[in-house]
């Protein structure tokens, strides 16, 4: 058995930005070799940050690169060259760039009967609007997801991130796993046309079958639950922690039982034995008196006490983490969720790890993102075999950037 | 086109709560044959709604619905020994186990790791669980909304003064999901990739917290990046080239990346917020690094412009330029949209038990070379339970009668 789950596994990877990259990472993370091709003249991303650091170190960590023009027909050919010897390629620009570029699926299949083509476009390859320009942002507009998640003047209020990006990457992940499994079993290559925005439609859930089947108008939930009744169920202002008062705490309270236990843990005050708090349906119906009387509660005591307290009731609680808590939680840290790397420059950081433990072929980040080009060397001269002579042709012509 | 579809001939037994339900829904949609494995009575999420025509009843969950397409059920007492019985025999001619029990729970049950393994040796064995198998919150108690908490994403949703607010769609539970089954194919691709045949199945630690950690781009990273802790900002994304306006009709969604000269010409052209955009024209905002560090003046004036505009109107000149602006839509709006429907992204599934067939959203993905189908709608309660104790187990007429009279099925 391999020592890891993807070994073996060559993916030649024209993605960017986020979804595209979100996807070859989790594959690279699982040991595939990932070699991305990218301008060498600007880096159109050092916007989002570092490349070995913060996101940019996470989206490219365990890859390889190489700065290939893919304007110049050496460099083209430099890329068919790389695909012969790829089991997927994978992109996530519109439907005409790699039909441009001689790089679509009927043309890589020329090469490579058996090749997978991966191509994660904004809003797919066929249909009237296939051309759209997109990012994950606006695609949560036009999905629904933005008006949706609303504060409770109704006013649009995220999203602080970008879960169409995450969406995307994810199915474009398990996209190449299934077409890969379909492959060892019937010897068949095949092209995937992955619409970030139908990725992204398709995790708005119940809700679309609420408004085909029932024709209602969807509002948005707020702390209305999405899944089990819950109240109380909010976010509540803890206890400042010295000048810090952002600090909430999350409760979720279904059943009766956690009723009972929540009422205890929180020492019985009287109001817990008030007729309108009784049962589930009243407490739903007085959920405003109800929240009042819980964020009075929550305003005295530090998040992280009441977390513990709630949970050691068997209540489920948790603190809004921020950033450095993330950094600083001790059961990530007893997990070894966050991965220490060493920068080239002696240096250290840590990256987000991988949040899948596989018992017997486990992920890992090995290597840190490397920078555009950093792998020029390896691809074109160990892969392809060119010497010297004829890399330093390619650069002088412009086909590479060395 | 394979049609049976790329996991034919798959078997996975899926006994997870509403937590992994999508896991192996994913997996189904993809041909393999998935049993969802119900207490009697019926899984939870039956309970949960929206239902169908608001009446309320286990086989009329569309919140089940939705996550359970391609699923046949068999439902089980797995608490009664008689019941782990069964699931062990069912685990011996099964490819994946998926489940979201406590950690402990399956052992108690006579269901762990170590059973199951020695029973089929190429079993994988996915284990989804809010904080994972082992450290200190490993027996914490969780929902979604817990779970956005714990990973950093709820924190950086809202408005700067005001309490965070709640991300929309289970995105704890999805992000989940999804990890699990692209977990449960890396093992299933391990376990094969011998050419002697099949190697070994193993054990899959899923934490819902990690797995929603790695769903938010920023807070993490930018803490260990520059030691920024990242709070929320309304709806300016994190990157700062994206935010919500007001116009005439509803709210669309503002983006200076992309060709500037454009969006500077068409904002001009219009001469609607002349004044405003004068001091836009200066060649610094060229400069990408410059539109994100003065991002809140420049939609301040980007707000001014766009008012007068409708949503449609906008976003379709915008797209006209290459610029990628985005109306913000109510969700209703996905079932006119021309794109998806030109795709064929919706599916008509037929309900015979109600006599009506109804639209459900459709792929994330369309394999042009084994596709992603509907083949059955969600079971009702204990559907296929016959089918497959009876027909596949071999239990007799008798022996079914008697495990009902105990309440085992």
């Amino acid at each position: 058995m391999a020592r890891m789950a993807l070994e073996g596994v060559r993916i030649l990877d024209f993605t960017w930005v986020v979804a595209g990259p979100v996807a070859t990472r989790i594959l690279a993370d699982q040991g595939a070799e990932v070699i991305k091709i990218e301008r060498g003249d600007e880096n159109t991303m050092s916007v989002l940050g570092p490349r070995r650091t913060g996101l940019q170190g996470e989206l490219h960590r365990n890859k390889r690169s190489a700065a290939i023009n893919m304007t110049k027909p050496r460099g083209l050919e430099l890329a068919r060259r790389l695909a012969a010897m790829s089991d997927l390629v994978m992109d996530n620009f519109s439907a005409r760039v790699m039909r441009m570029w001689g790089m679509d699926y009927a043309s890589l299949a020329n090469i490579k009967p058996d090749i997978i083509s991966i191509s994660m476009s904004g809003l797919g390859h066929t249909g009237p609007r296939c051309n759209y320009v997109s990012y994950g942002p606006t695609l949560h507009g036009l999905a629904g997801f933005t008006r949706m998640m609303a504060d409770s003047r109704g006013e649009p209020a995220g999203y602080g991130y970008s879960y169409a990006d995450m969406a995307g990457g994810y199915s474009g992940a398990l996209a190449a796993l299934i077409a890969l499994w379909h492959r060892k079993r019937t010897g068949r290559g095949q092209f995937v046309d992955l619409s970030q925005f139908e990725a992204l439609a398709s995790l708005a859930g119940p809700a679309l079958l609420d408004i085909s089947v029932n024709g209602r108008t969807q509002e948005p939930p707020g702390w209305r639950s999405q899944e089990a009744l819950a109240a109380p169920h909010g976010a509540y202002r803890g206890h400042p922690r010295g000048d810090d008062d952002d600090r909430w705490i999350v409760i979720a309270v279904r059943s009766q039982a956690e009723w009972e236990r929540f009422s205890r843990a929180i020492g019985n005050p009287p109001w817990v034995t008030d007729p309108k708090f009784r049962t589930l349906y009243l407490r739903m119906r007085n959920r405003e008196q109800l929240d009042a009387h819980v964020a009075r509660w929550a305003a005295t005591v530090d998040a992280d006490a009441a977390m513990t307290l709630l949970q050691r009731a068997g209540v489920a609680a948790g603190v809004a983490l921020n950033g450095a808590d993330l950094a600083a939680d001790p059961h990530l840290a007893e997990r070894g969720f966050f991965a220490p790397v060493k920068l080239p420059d002696n240096s250290s950081t840590r990256l987000t790890g991988v949040p899948m433990r596989l018992s017997a072929t486990p992920g890992s980040v090995r290597t840190v993102a490397p920078e555009v080009g950093e792998d020029n060397d390896y691809i074109l001269g160990e892969l392809l075999g060119l010497g010297r002579a004829e890399r330093a042709e390619l650069v002088a012509e412009g086909a590479v950037w060395g | 086109m394979n049609e049976r579809g790329a996991l034919a001939g798959l078997r996975v037994l899926d006994l997870t709560d509403l937590k992994g339900h999508l896991c192996a829904r994913l997996l189904a949609d993809m041909g393999a044959d998935v049993i969802k494995v119900e207490p009697p009575g019926g899984d939870s999420a039956r309970r949960v709604g929206p239902f169908v025509d608001d009446r309320p009843h286990r086989n009329r969950s569309l919140f089940f619905w939705f996550y359970n397409l391609n699923k046949r059920s068999l439902t089980l007492d797995l608490g009664h020994p008689q019941g782990a019985a069964i699931l062990r025999r069912l685990a011996e001619g099964a490819d994946v186990v998926v489940e979201s029990f406590k950690p402990g729970e399956m052992a108690r049950m006579g269901l762990g790791w170590d059973v199951l393994h020695a029973l089929n040796p190429a079993l994988v064995l996915c284990s989804i669980a809010p904080f994972g198998q082992s450290g200190q919150y490993s027996g914490y108690e969780a929902d979604d909304s817990v779970l956005t908490a714990m990973s950093g994403m709820l924190y950086v949703n809202g408005f700067p003064d005001a309490a965070p607010v709640r991300p929309l769609g289970l995105q704890a539970y999805h992000s989940a999901s999804y990890y699990g089954a692209i977990a449960t194919m890396c093992a299933l691709l391990a376990r094969d990739s011998s050419d002697e045949g099949q190697g070994e199945g193993q054990w899959i630690d899923l934490s819902m917290q990690e797995a929603t950690a790695s769903a938010v781009e920023h807070v993490a990273a930018n803490y260990f990046g520059t030691g920024e802790i990242e709070r929320r900002r309304g709806t300016l994304h994190w990157s700062r080239f994206f935010r919500v306006a007001r116009c005439r009709d509803g709210y669309v969604m503002h983006c200076t990346l992309g060709d500037w000269t454009s969006l500077l010409e068409w904002v001009n052209g219009d001469g609607k917020a002349r004044n405003l955009t004068t001091d836009l024209t200066a060649p610094e905002w060229e400069d990408v690094a410059k539109r994100r560090a003065d991002a809140e003046h420049l939609f301040d004036v980007l707000d001014e412009w766009v008012k007068d505009y409708s949503r449609d109107e906008l976003l379709e000149r915008a797209q006209l330029l290459r610029l990628p602006y985005a109306s913000v839509r109510d969700p209703e709006a996905l079932f006119d949209d021309e794109q998806l429907l030109a795709r064929g992204y919706f599916h008509e599934v037929e309900h015979p038990e109600l006599g009506r067939t109804f639209r459900y959203p459709g792929a994330p993905y369309l394999f042009t070379g084994s596709p992603w189908r509907v083949t059955r709608r969600p079971p009702l309660v204990g559907e296929h339970s016959g089918e497959i104790l009876g027909g596949e187990l071999g239990m007799s007429a008798q022996e079914l009668a008697a495990l009902a009279a105990e309440g085992v099925i």
